[in-house]
């Protein structure tokens, strides 16, 4: 039977009808229309699928849409302001930190919980928060530089 | 050196800005009005006959709109090499893997399909399995293809110089053996695609794939459709590495599907289904044999190569050549003797992976090199110095060095690396290694025999003169090629990158062979700068007419036309200009006549400006059978040096410290030839240590997961120090060769060599993982 | 995309709630915490539960709650709170190891302890700092209770003592007494997303900060069907002064203890090798512990 369940995505209300069955990455793709959040493995193997659920980033393949039931939700589409973006993704376009682009949702997500929490963090720091984010593309050098750019340009 | 506007800087690429917020669309992420969701059954079993389909169960389904097999599929054959076309849509008589195509649905939502697919009845009769490429060769062994009754899918013998001879003169010969395991490309983005029939006859197919010029016309001759009514697009494309470099089965079937119901039919894969799918790296082994004078000079190379190909041929007969032509360099090599065997047997097909049919030849001999330079007293590095090819080389195989940067890369990571601080005088668990490769910079002929252009690119102006339009069927995966087209097409125009608007990836748009053999940059890249050189001479001539000034006085600088004989009177022009954009913002000011306004007076005299460029290569070398793979209108090259730390009673190895030097011939965007580098550099990383395909006995993929088929993380990976090495390619445009794939390349062996280096001991077969070398340790120990 | 089977979600505010709907399912309903296990087991067409009960709405089974000579965990407490929280960090700083190496970031933020124990992987990180700490779960059924060490929890891979309509509660785990070291280690392929290949974790407690070991516990991970206690080893540690030689001897004999198989993440020789290996290591930094206190 279906659910009427609320998600709060990108300061946004959504009320939505939802099988119970539907994971919150088939919700937000196909039922809200925001297909940023991408499906890799769908086994919570990649992170392509990271939203920021409740100020923690977590692999949304893995969550049932109805778990999300009046919860804040961050996707890709919502980390920049507007026609602005955020430092990180900034600090992404300048870096050289995007190839293909698919893992790079999540990883600006997860980038972005990091600095929320962590100001300053170190190599290491940033290595591990990127660490359920796999990327085949970069090596992660440059998305590593990228989030310790940011983390500069957002001290100031 | 010259001094470029736009080229050999770090501009940012063209998608980023859409990929860093998530208004990328990769093709999952696309759908029609109408669209209909397609489902595969596919094979449980990896080799048995066929008795019966019965698809009713599944017809009578609500919501299931077609459910197709073999016998409404047809039974024409494709493949990737016109020689060996030897897959259909559908399983006809028997299955060869788990997961070979039996039948498909196409419903009104996935579930549905999915449910479909569950109900449709298939009876087997099992076959024996054939898991074991040397078993698969056995005399009396069932075929897998009654084509192949000895299971071999295709062989290569070829032999430069004379190698016997040579190695009777050798003062040192060593064989070794060498072998990989079956690997995935693991791009992020699983395969999919959108199939729209429309009553006109015309089909589109939008599709995750580096090469929309092949799948076009795979699309149309498997389902007898007139090319030029098939149009192919790719959207955004999360990698490929080689495996999506020819048509897949979920891109004919849904356009199967298309065509009959009349509605557009979506599929994708899911990730286990990659897996299964494949078409990735083969199973290589390997037995070198090579032979050396005192001094290290090479003399000979002898090179047997049996590949595990799967059930089908895929990528495999070039597979099969390049795991011995891509021998021939960097090192002179006068003698070189090769026996490639490519056999079937009951696993997905193996294809082509980044580094095609060379990275595993190449780790096996690098490694084997590093015991000769021992064995000989011998600075491995210096060893690879003695014997390194200079530009204008040409190997015994017929491939010519028109530029190769090759000493220049070894000289930059000896110093990068602090190589001759640290060789031999690490501690023991610490290690450091060098190793060489090279590669082709585009293949110099397209997969079927023909006299087509490899790339073409149109320019054309817009009727402001404002913006330039690019169009390319060159596809970006993730490469950067939009971006450094674009970068190409302002560079050879003279305006701004931002004027520039590449459209790209679309049959529509021209032929381009796609994104495999690292050919995009030189190929795709001489077609656009003729293009833009084309559109620039075209406004410079209306110019010349109109101002009477030759088009040698002037140029065109950052999007301004330059007089380079002084001020000159345009302001006729420029009043005009003007006058017809009253209201618009973007009216043209300053002293100096814009590109824009040339651009429009051009379009007064011609209506439609439009520059063109197309690219083939010229003649290349080789007139011996199999030439055709291998050689290339350039070759990049690179060495590295890795270091490691093993852990001594564990086994598990850290990457510390990577020096990648690579000769790009010119770098067009400097932070896009990093990123290839480094990508390339972790792929090398987890090949070397990680990654493997397992098999049960039944030969099924018992790790189809990131889980359990690991690619680096994060916290697997060092930083690379990439050090770009700038040769000047006669051939490339501006002098830009590969670096897409040549990368990868030493990476496998210098890691091997570190290890080494730090334990004593020789991993011969791949991936090294913590087991394998403790329990070498261990062996050695006893001993 | 895997569709996840169909099922009924429920998601009671109380305990006595959600016994009750679990006893109404009879055998067909699960728990779903995190979801990190049963998801993928459900997607990958292993398990297909009719009911689905969610804890998340009950008060309580999210915090950890220090109780005299101990704290007690709700079952629901996401991964990353083990590692996040002061307590556990300073005081359960085993557990909070064990669980910074456990999946990913992501992973972590949904994955529950309670999750952790029930699913029973051989090889899950949670179960061998708990049973090295003494741990002990609280079942609940029909809205009874009853209490469990851990050591005699696991049955087998994915098999335990709780029944199907039982409810784990609780997770009490016991101050560590005075002089006490402990360490967990995990041996994996990569540095992050790994299922263990060997996981060893350890405690031991002295008499006096230079005294004789009064007790120690030595948890072998991955190499049976359960988590184990590494018996001999244990044994021979036990009333003898802490020294190389010793840790080297009880490492060696840790290695019989064990009954590892040949699977995709390792082979049984290898393994055993490993669990000596491990166990040396965890037991000095264990002693290391103590003495630098
Ligand atoms: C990518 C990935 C990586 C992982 N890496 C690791 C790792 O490194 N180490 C590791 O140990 N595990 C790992 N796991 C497994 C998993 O994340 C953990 O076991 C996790 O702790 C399970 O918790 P959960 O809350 O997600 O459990 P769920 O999936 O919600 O539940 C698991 C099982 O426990 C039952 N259950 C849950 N709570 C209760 C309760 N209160 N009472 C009764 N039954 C209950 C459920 O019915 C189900 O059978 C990984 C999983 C993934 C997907
Ligand atoms: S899609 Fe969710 S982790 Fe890969
Ligand atoms: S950019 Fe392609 S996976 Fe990260």
């Amino acid at each position: 039977m279906k659910k009427i369940i609320t998600l709060k995505v990108n300061n946004k209300e959504y009320e939505v009808a939802v099988a119970p069955n539907r994971t919150l990455t088939q919700v937000l793709r196909e039922d809200l229309n925001l297909p940023g959040t991408k499906c890799g493995c769908d086994m919570g193997d990649c992170g392509a699928c990271t939203v920021i659920l409740d100020d923690r980033p977590v692999n949304s393949c893995l969550v049932l849409a109805v778990q999300a039931h009046n919860r804040e939700i961050t996707t890709i589409e919502g980390v920049a302001d507007g026609p602005n973006l955020h430092p990180i993704q900034q600090a992404f376009v300048e870096h050289g930190a995007v190839q293909c682009g698919f893992c790079t949702p999540g990883m600006v997500l997860s980038a972005k919980s990091l600095l929320e929490k962590n100001m300053d963090p170190t190599e290491h720091e940033i290595r591990e928060a990127l660490s359920g984010n796999l990327c085949r593309c970069t090596g992660y050098q440059k998305i590593v530089e990228a989030v310790k750019s940011a983390s500069q340009t957002m001290k100031k | 050196m010259k001094e470029y506007a736009i080229i050999n800087s770090r501009l940012p690429k063209v998608d980023a800005w859409a990929k860093v917020t998530g208004d990328a669309r990769y093709t999952d992420d696309l759908t029609m009005p109408n669209m209909l969701y397609g489902a595969l059954l596919q094979s449980p079993l990896a080799h048995a006959k066929i008795k019966r389909i019965d698809t009713s169960k599944a017809e009578k389904l609500p919501g299931v709109k077609d459910v197709v097999t073999a016998k409404e599929a047809g039974l024409v054959k494709y493949g990737v090499s016109p020689a060996r076309y030897d897959e259909t849509i559908f399983c006809d008589q028997k299955v060869r893997y788990i997961g070979d195509e039996i039948a498909a649905v196409a419903a009104v939502d996935l579930e549905t399909a999915l449910e479909a697919v569950s109900l449709i009845e298939v009876e087997y009769e099992e076959l024996p399995l054939l898991l074991d490429p040397f078993e698969a060769r056995k005399e009396g062994a069932i075929a897998i293809h009654d084509d192949f009754p000895n299971n071999i899918c295709a062989e290569v013998h070829q032999e430069f110089g004379n190698v016997e001879e040579a190695l009777k003169t050798c003062d040192y010969i060593r064989t070794d053996k060498f072998v990989n395991k079956k690997q995935d490309g693991a791009f992020l983005e699983p395969q999919s695609c959108i199939a729209t029939y429309d009553l006109n006859g015309n089909l589109t197919l939008t599709s995750s794939t580096q090469t929309v010029h092949y799948v076009q016309r795979t699309v149309a001759m498997v389902l007898g459709l007139p090319i030029g009514k098939v149009r192919v697009t790719k959207p955004c494309v999360g990698g490929g590495f080689g495996p999506k470099a020819s048509a897949n089965t979920i891109e004919l079937v849904a356009s199967l599907l298309s065509m009959r119901t009349g509605r557009p039919v979506k599929m994708t894969f899911t990730r286990e289904q990659v897996f299964q799918h494949s078409r990735a790296r083969h199973q290589f082994f390997h037995e070198l044999t090579t032979g050396v004078m005192k001094d290290g000079t090479l003399i000979a190379l002898k090179n047997v190569c049996h590949m595990d190909g799967g059930a089908y041929s895929s990528f495999g007969i070039a597979t099969v050549y390049y795991g011995g032509s891509l021998l021939g360099a960097p090192y002179k090599l006068p003698n070189m003797k090769y026996d490639g065997y490519r056999m079937y047997t009951n696993k997905p097909a193996n294809g082509a992976q980044r580094g095609h049919g060379g990275v595993i030849a190449r780790a096996a001999w690098e490694q084997q090199l590093d015991v000769i330079a021992e064995e000989l007293g011998m600075d491995p590095l210096e060893l690879r110095l003695k014997n390194m090819m200079k530009k204008g080389d040409v190997t015994c195989n017929d491939f010519n060095m028109s530029s190769f940067g090759m000493e220049e890369c070894l000289e930059a990571i000896r110093d990068g690396s602090g190589w001759k601080e640290k060789k031999g005088k690490l501690p023991k668990g610490k290690g450091i290694g060098v190793a060489c490769g090279f590669f082709v910079s585009g293949a110099g002929f397209p997969i079927y025999r023909s006299e087509t252009f490899h790339s073409t690119a149109m320019i054309k102006l817009s009727e402001d003169g404002g913006t330039i339009n690019l169009y390319t069927a060159a596809a970006d995966i993730g490469q950067g090629s939009d971006t450094v087209l674009t970068m190409m097409a302002a560079e050879a125009i003279g305006v701004r990158y931002e004027d520039v608007r590449v459209s790209s990836g679309d049959t529509d748009f021209g032929v381009d062979l796609g994104a495999y053999s690292s050919r995009q940059t030189l190929m795709s890249g001489h077609a656009v700068k003729q293009a833009g050189e084309d559109v620039r001479n075209q406004v410079l001539e209306v110019l010349s007419r109109n101002l009477k000034i030759p088009v040698e006085d002037m140029d065109i600088k950052q999007g301004l036309i330059i007089f380079k004989k002084g001020k000159v009177d345009f302001s006729g022009l420029r009043s005009q200009y003007i006058k017809e954009h009253r209201g618009w913002v973007d009216a043209p000011s300053g002293d100096e006549l814009t590109f824009k306004e040339a651009a429009r007076v051009a379009y007064f005299e011609k209506g439609v400006v439009v520059g063109r460029g197309s690219y083939k290569p010229g003649d290349l070398g080789g007139k011996y059978k199999g030439a055709a793979v291998g050689t290339s209108p350039a070759y990049g090259c690179s060495a590295q040096v890795v270091e490691v730390s093993v852990d001594m009673d564990t086994g598990k190895i850290t990457i510390d410290n990577m020096t990648d030097a690579h000769d790009c011939g010119f770098a067009i965007n400097r932070t896009n030839v990093e990123g290839q580098m480094q990508g390339s550099l972790s792929m090398g990383v987890g090949e070397a240590l990680y990654e493997e395909i397992k098999f049960d006995a039944k030969g099924r993929v018992v790790n189809p997961t990131f889980g359990e088929y690991r690619i680096p993380t994060a916290l697997d990976m060092p930083n690379v120090n990439a050090i770009i090495i700038e040769s000047n390619e006669p051939n490339g445009p501006w002098g830009a060769k590969e670096v897409g794939e040549g990368a990868i390349m030493p990476t496998i062996p210098a890691i091997l060599n570190a290890i080494y280096d730090a334990t004593g001991i020789r991993v011969r077969e791949l991936p090294v993982t913590s087991e394998r070398l403790f329990m070498a340790m261990k062996e050695k120990n006893k001993k | 995309m895997h569709l996840l089977p169909k099922f009924d979600f429920y998601e009671p505010d109380s305990m006595a709630e959600a016994c009750k709907v679990l006893a109404e399912t009879k055998t067909e309903g699960k728990i779903i915490a995190g979801g990190t296990d049963i998801m993928v087991n459900m997607k990958k067409g292993l398990l297909s539960p009719k009911y689905l009960v969610s804890l998340a709405k009950i008060p309580g089974v999210s915090s950890i709650e220090p109780i005299t000579g101990g704290i007690v965990i709700g079952p629901n407490l996401i991964v990353a709170k083990l590692i996040e929280f002061d307590l556990m960090r300073k005081k359960f700083n085993l557990l909070s190891k064990a669980a910074s190496v456990l999946g990913s970031p992501l992973i972590r933020n949904r994955a529950t302890i309670g999750g952790n124990i029930v699913t029973a992987r051989p090889a899950a990180d949670l179960p061998p700092p708990l049973m090295a700490m003494g741990a002990r779960v609280v079942l609940m059924r029909k809205g009874k209770e009853r209490e469990l060490p851990l050591d005699d929890f696991f049955v087998g891979p994915g098999q335990t003592k709780i029944k199907p309509t039982e409810i784990l509660v609780k997770i009490i785990v016991d101050d560590p007494p005075p002089f006490t070291g402990w360490d967990y280690v995990k041996l994996m392929h990569r540095n992050a997303l790994e299922i263990a290949i060997v996981a060893v974790a350890v405690r031991i407690t002295l008499d006096s900060p230079d005294g004789i070991i009064k007790d120690a516990r030595v948890i072998l991970s991955a190499v049976a069907a359960k988590a184990i206690h590494a018996v001999s080893a244990e044994k021979i540690l036990i009333g003898e002064k802490p020294t190389a030689k010793l840790f080297a001897r009880a490492a060696s004999l840790a290695s019989t203890d064990c009954t590892p198989i040949t699977d995709i993440r390792g082979g049984a020789e290898y393994r055993c090798a490993m669990v000596e290996t491990l166990t040396n290591r965890a037991l000095s930094a264990a002693l290391l512990q103590i003495k630098s206190k």
